[in-house]
């Protein structure tokens, strides 16, 4: 008995296993918005993971000698520094190839620093209601109302300023919204019908949570959840333009942003080519966000 | 695809609903408080499109009206409390004080007729002038001095150290005042030039201090009109100036711009007439725009990069005056200057620079040398160097994180690895005052006096908020600068303390750097000093 | 119902207090600004009298208390900077924010969160304030100064906005209730309004609370760019100069305009969608 439904569940995955590839394929076909994010996305992925590989120069070597120099395709600029160089003389194309990483890094791990807390919390205060739904709202309402610049100076004058206390920040004030997605669609879920189907054919309240309600948030939360990363790229360069991002030994684009912003008419490639990466990468973001929200809509095919 | 291209046919669209929306509803708008607006909003009909910058200059010049932007909010018009220094460039145009320091460097009358000073060069005795009104009415005399000079000593006030250098002030009669101060003091009256603004006590005992900084009286060649907080500050034409013929403006309106790329803008568009603080990368994109004109000064603004024998510094390696020595041999300063600030500022020799008394022309700066870096190290027991913590403020100096990054990379080759943290400006001038930032951390001083005695004394004495190091020889010179009064001799005490400091450097010293500043080529006399300061009374828009 | 908007009222009030404590900690654990507000020259005794006369030396908890004290009484005690009254100076700025953030409204559905919107900012200002010379690069004038600034600041929240309320709409779209609705044959139209978007602004009213936070951390840097004399801009200057009374005015203000809009949509959830049940 034990061990059939085990190879039935086996048999249902191998199956929903090619199911799904087939529904990608089929659903891409349809949506070229969603084949240019993907390849973005894969192509954004693959800079950052290869990155050493790509860059042709270490992105924190200064040579102040060779500062601001041109892009290659510009007038004077030459063939060793494709991007050209920024003000201390760093090779641009290289800190845009290693800015990948990080906003890779801020992005994924802030939002899912974002998910987990909140997919946690909404569901716990959309299940239990009452006190505990108040005290969770209220925490929730708490943050919101914060001024999130001096969370953001605390944060930065408490534990410095790092990669991991950038990610910190905007994990724990992206948040709310995710507690109150979760916890409105718990809310909405808890009265459906066909939870109250399996609630009278004998399933546990917690199990019906787990196995029903997130597994029908899934779509929701990664569709909301790559907008928020491109969110949090853009975020990344606010902390720059403020001064608060991560360390000037790490190369973001929003430190490179805001280097160049006193010089967008003189050397306009300093702060060009970080500003379109963080335009390409959100628009990435975007297609791709917005076909998960199509390919996971239960009711379109 | 299409999707992008349908959002950006709405974008056009919603933009010119927004416009739209507002365009219908002109006069619900609260009309601007400056009268050179008004009228232009009375002349032109609601729909009229083409306002353009140029017809509002047609406008502003029939009344003579000069727009300045400032760098930061001014926080108060009251001087014992103003914080930014160039924030007392507006009060300035609004007080007089009893002495004036002209272009030249000399003290001269102002309020005082004249003034005596005794022998052993403690009182001072000012004959006031009798025929001064406040812009209010009220009389000028001895109790404006002494009011003055108490409401500079409250706790609060941030510039009291400047009223503290006079333990005493004696009403003679109605237009003579004794003053004494605590000592010989060389630099009494250029601080009084400064800070000095005098006051109507009867005006202030009406409305109260609080009321005063906010709106108020003085005897300058600008009174005060309205001040929107975050938005304007708009000083008229005070037609009973003491300087007859001044001002030669009616109006001056100064506005905020903080961000320095919108300050290049604004000049560009006509909108303002004197922006300051440009990057050198700025001065040069405008070099070439019609209507503008960039002007260079040198300041007198030290950078440095501090060693530390107070606090954090202490048993570090920085203690050997070979790995003093290497540090400063070991930054190029010529290609930062180069290269971050196309060759506009000098490599600073010490804390005395070419504007200052006793200024020793003959030291030069070290040179990049990073072998003999090297050999220094070696010799002081360090051949591969050493850790150590380093610490720059981010936004608070034009390009200075650039330049604290550019002297990390010079640090690292020589073999010294510099843990550089860029920390927001709260904070760091937090720790600063509490002595708590790592042992190289990188500052400015800047100074307004002729003399550089006070810059000095910030740096090296042991009980100043901001000084990091201290040595006996260094001590017993400035004791010696304070006690003498000749100035030959205070001259050549000076050279021997740069010549001193020079070989054991308590820093490594990097720059004095020009300041670029944009005016429309219509504004003539406008002419800022050194210290950035700047008087419009005989300022003129053409 | 009416219990739960009274629990609600009181947890609201419960969460001012507790931003107010949290930001009077937290500013207070980032440095003081005795350094900032005496002059370089001055000697350490000083700094420390004024470190003094200003109650900084105190334990945190008395000077919390002693705040509250003052705060319940209407006193929000003198920006530091300012030397005036902090809530009378917060209240100055409000004005332009709302201008900006009602402008903002209208310009509702643009690009989309593709640019950076302080390197946007800066962009437009070069374009159309300098080459084409349509609106000011700075202030806060007539109505034309309030376009770039409101333009820059709208392209992130809106799009975010704008795909949101579409992926609610495809979602409650294919709804069984919507299903039936048109089996039923009610018209389109009676659909849209009846079921859909009754549903869609359940979803939306919960985001715009969170919107509103964003506008506010946002406009700091448009404020700044812009020179617009507005909240953000009172914010980034106050944290920066470690105002306390003035950053804790700002947070009474916006805590208490943040709780009100989630007092009023949570409230707003409740009546529209009866279905939702309140212990």
């Amino acid at each position: 008995m034990q061990t059939t439904t085990a190879i039935n569940l086996r048999y249902e995955e191998r199956r929903g296993y090619i199911y799904h590839i087939n529904r990608i394929i089929r659903s891409l076909r349809n949506d070229l918005g969603g084949v240019i994010g993907l390849f973005l996305f894969f192509s954004i992925s693959i800079t950052a993971i290869f990155a050493p590989s790509i860059a042709p120069y270490d992105p924190l070597q200064q040579n102040l000698r060779d500062s601001k120099l041109s892009p290659a395709f510009m007038e004077g600029g030459t063939w060793k520094h494709l991007f050209g160089t920024d003000k201390l003389g760093r090779d641009l194309f290289s800190r845009i190839v290693f800015g990948t990483r990080v906003s890779l890094l801020v992005g994924f791990f802030g939002v899912l620093i974002a998910a987990s807390i909140g997919m946690f919390f909404g569901l716990i205060a959309g299940y239990m209601g009452g006190h505990v739904d108040n005290v969770i709202m209220g925490l929730t309402n708490l943050i919101l109302a914060l001024p999130y610049l001096l969370f953001v100076v605390f944060i930065a004058s408490i534990l410095g300023r790092s990669l991991l206390n950038v990610i910190l920040i905007f994990g724990l004030t992206d948040a709310p919204l995710f507690i109150r997605l979760t916890r409105g669609e718990v809310l909405r879920l808890r009265e459906s019908v066909y939870i109250h189907a399996a609630l009278s054919l004998g399933a546990k309240m917690p199990r019906i949570l787990f196995r029903h309600i997130l597994l029908n948030l899934v779509g929701a939360l990664i569709t909301i959840a790559t907008f928020e990363m491109s969110g949090m790229i853009f975020y990344e360069a606010g902390l720059g333009f403020l001064g608060l991002s991560v360390p000037p030994s790490v190369p973001s684009w929003g430190n490179m942003l805001s280097q160049g912003r006193d010089t967008l008419t003189t050397y306009p490639w300093i702060a060009t080519f970080p500003g379109l990466a963080i335009m390409v990468t959100s628009l990435a973001m975007n297609l791709l966000g917005d076909w998960l929200r199509d390919f996971f809509d239960p009711h379109r095919h | 695809m299409k999707q992008l291209f349908i959002t950006f046919t709405l974008f056009i669209i919603m933009a010119s609903m927004a416009v739209g929306c507002n365009n219908a509803t002109p006069e619900s708008k609260e009309p601007p408080q400056d009268e050179s607006h008004e009228e232009s909003s009375v002349e032109k009909p609601a729909e009229t499109e083409d306002e353009s910058p140029a017809d509002d200059a047609a406008d502003l010049d029939k009344e003579k009206v000069l727009r300045i932007a400032l760098t930061s909010q001014l926080n108060s018009f009251d001087l014992p409390y103003t914080l930014e220094r160039t924030l007392r460039n507006v009060t300035w145009a609004i007080y007089d004080s009893l002495v004036w320091v002209d272009e030249q460097g000399n003290v001269v009358p102002a309020l005082a007729k004249d003034w005596e000073i005794s022998e052993d060069g403690i009182t001072y005795t000012f004959h006031l002038r009798d025929d001064i009104t406040f812009h209010n009415g009220e009389l000028f005399n001895a109790d404006s001095v002494l009011l003055t000079w108490q409401r500079g000593l409250n706790e609060e006030a941030g510039n009291k150290k400047s009223f503290q250098l006079v333990t005493d002030i004696e009403k003679v009669d109605d237009y003579t005042v004794n003053i004494t101060t605590d000592g010989p003091s060389p630099l009494l009256l250029d601080t009084m030039s400064t800070y000095w603004g005098m006051v109507p006590p009867k005006y202030i005992a009406e409305v109260g201090d609080e009321e005063f900084g906010r709106k108020p009286i003085g005897t300058g060649p600008f009174m005060y009109e309205e001040w929107v907080t975050g938005e304007r500050i708009v000083l008229m034409k005070n037609p009973n100036y003491f300087r007859e013929g001044y001002p030669k403006l009616d109006k001056v309106i100064f506005r905020t711009i903080s961000e320095s790329a919108t300050r290049v803008a604004a000049i560009q568009t006509g909108e303002m007439d004197i922006v300051t603080r440009l990057s050198a990368d700025e001065a040069d994109s405008l070099r070439d725009k019609d209507g503008v004109e960039v002007m260079k000064y040198s300041i007198d603004r030290v950078y440095y990069i501090t060693f530390n024998n107070l606090t954090s510094g202490k048993g570090l390696p920085t203690e050997n005056v070979n790995v003093r020595l290497a540090m400063n041999y070991a930054v190029d300063m010529d290609t930062i200057i180069e290269r971050l600030f196309n060759g506009h500022a000098i490599p600073a020799t010490g804390f005395i620079t070419a504007n200052n008394f006793g200024h020793d022309a003959s030291i030069k700066p070290y040179g990049y040398d990073p072998d003999k870096a090297r050999e220094l190290l070696t010799e002081a027991g360090y051949p591969d160097g050493f850790d150590i913590g380093m610490a720059c403020p981010i936004g608070a100096y034009t390009s200075f994180d650039d330049v604290c990054q550019a002297i990390q990379g010079y640090l690292g080759e020589v073999g010294i690895n510099a843990d550089l943290e860029l920390m927001e400006t709260g904070k760091y001038w937090d720790l600063e005052s509490k002595k708590e930032l790592p042992p190289l951390f990188g500052e400015s001083w800047s100074n307004s006096a002729s003399e550089s005695l006070i810059r000095l004394e910030g740096l090296l004495r042991a009980d100043a908020t901001y000084s990091t190091w201290t040595e006996p020889t260094i001590d017993d010179l400035l004791d010696k600068i304070t006690m003498t009064a000749k100035p030959e001799d205070r001259a050549e005490l000076y050279k021997e303390l740069q010549q001193y400091m020079h070989d054991n450097p308590p820093f490594i010293y990097l720059y004095v750097p020009s300041t670029f500043e944009a005016i429309r080529n219509n504004v003539k006399d406008y002419t800022p000093r050194a210290a950035e300061n700047y008087f419009l009374y005989e300022t003129i828009v053409e | 119902m009416q219990r739960y908007f009274l629990s609600r009222i009181g947890q609201s009030i419960a969460i001012i207090i507790g931003v107010l404590f949290l930001v009077f900690f937290m500013v207070r654990v980032t440095g003081d600004p005795a350094a900032l507000m005496m002059s370089r020259n001055a000697t350490q005794e000083d700094v420390e009298a004024f470190r003094e006369k200003m109650g900084f030396n105190r334990p945190i908890y008395v000077q919390f208390a002693d705040f509250i004290t003052h705060a319940i009484r209407g006193d929000f005690g003198n920006s530091l900077r300012y030397r005036m009254p902090a809530m009378q100076l917060v209240l100055e700025r409000i004005p332009a924010t709302v201008e900006l953030a009602s402008v903002l409204a209208r310009a509702l559905g643009l690009i989309g969160q593709s640019v950076p919107n302080f390197w946007l900012a800066l962009i437009l200002i070069i374009i159309f304030a300098v080459n084409l010379q349509w609106f000011p690069s700075f202030g806060r004038d007539d109505w034309k100064s309030v376009v770039l600034p409101a333009v820059s600041l709208a392209l992130f929240p809106m799009g975010q906005f704008v795909r949101l309320t579409r992926a609610t709409v495809l979602d409650v779209r294919s709804q069984n209730y919507v299903r039936t609705a048109y089996s039923k044959g009610l018209s389109k139209r009676t659909v849209y309004f009846q079921h859909i978007l009754r549903n869609v602004a359940l979803s939306l009213i919960s985001i715009i609370g969170i919107q509103f936070g964003y506008l506010l951390s946002g406009s700091i840097y448009i404020e700044f760019i812009f020179s617009w004399p507005g909240i953000g801009q009172m914010i980034a200057e106050s944290v920066a100069g470690r105002d306390f009374p003035l950053i804790q005015a700002i947070a009474i203000f916006t805590s208490v305009v943040i709780v009100l809009i989630n007092l009023l949509t949570d409230m707003a959830y409740v009546i529209i969608d009866p279905r939702i049940k309140y212990g």
